[in-house]
């Protein structure tokens, strides 16, 4: 079985007492115990110019239903300014900016589940990298 | 002030290619190289008897800065058991609910959270009327 392990460490001083956090996962198939299979990774770049994109990763379709994936996802510009919207389909997550990575688990059950970037503010041009991890998506018979 | 999260991925799914991601990133108020001030420090929730979904994180309850956008997320199943877990969802202004994803056993997420209107709540749903167990946090302006 392919082993796929997932570590965070977190911590803050902010309160008189700090937050520790170390979490640890072994990333699995809905529902199972056993490992994801598929590993998709690469770099992208967009810019404000872009307007949103519809990310080139993981396109959504319902052949991912009750499938297990989880998507990392790092915006690489240096400039603090320059931030990169992340909206799952019409929903707005939140804004990686300079340097912010995230890892949520990610399900691409269907075409309004897919993942939409778009660059900000006004000339920011952001470098991407990411990661998919996903089971297997039932076959379907070729036509 | 400083808050940061250092991930570490390591896969064997591909023989021939060794796979590992190492990203390290300090919590920044939006657009600036500010930490972050804001905790709600980690909490936790435990369900049982319901497979309902309910509010987790509730923006009303949080004092986060609207607009801000620096705003991170952290939440984690406790649990150990990979055939359970929790569906999480977060909602859009107009309230239009999403799912983003399941959290089995001892998985984890970390995401930035808009938060910018009272309604984008994050939600969760327990796949079990057994007693799970929930852990989370939200770092903020």
């Amino acid at each position: 079985m392919a082993i796929t392990t997932a570590t965070l460490t977190l911590s803050s001083d902010m309160l008189s007492s700090p937050i520790s956090i170390s979490a640890s996962s072994t990333l699995m198939k809905a529902g199972i115990t056993e490992g994801l299979e598929l590993i998709e990774m690469g770099r992208g770049t967009i810019s404000e110019a872009d307007a949103s994109k519809t990310a080139e990763f993981g396109l959504g379709t319902a052949l991912g239903v009750d499938k297990a994936a989880k998507l990392f996802l790092v915006n690489k510009a240096t400039d603090p300014t320059y931030y990169i919207d992340i909206d799952l389909h019409d929903t707005n997550i939140g804004r990686l900016y300079a340097g912010d990575w995230m890892f949520i688990p990610w399900g691409i059950n269907d075409v309004a589940s897919e993942i939409v970037l778009e660059a900000e503010p006004s000339g920011a041009v952001c470098p991407y990298e990411f990661v998919l991890l996903q089971e297997p998506q039932t076959l379907v018979d070729h036509s | 002030m400083a808050t940061t999260a250092q991930i570490s991925i390591t896969s064997d799914i591909t023989d021939s290619i060794p796979f590992s991601v190492n990203a390290n990133m300090t919590m920044y108020q939006a657009g600036t190289t500010l930490d972050l001030e804001e905790t709600t420090g980690l909490a936790q929730r435990t369900f049982s008897g319901s497979l309902t979904q309910v509010v987790l994180i509730d923006v009303s309850a949080t004092a986060v800065t609207a607009a801000a956008g620096g705003h991170k997320v952290y939440i984690r199943n406790t649990g150990t058991d990979k055939t359970k877990g929790f569906k999480v969802f977060l909602a859009d202004a107009t309230d239009d609910v999403e799912e983003i994803g399941t959290l089995y056993g001892q998985d984890w997420m970390l995401m930035p959270w808009l938060a910018t209107d009272a309604n984008e709540d994050i939600m969760v749903q327990p796949s079990s009327t057994e007693k799970m167990t929930i852990e989370y946090a939200v770092f903020h302006q």
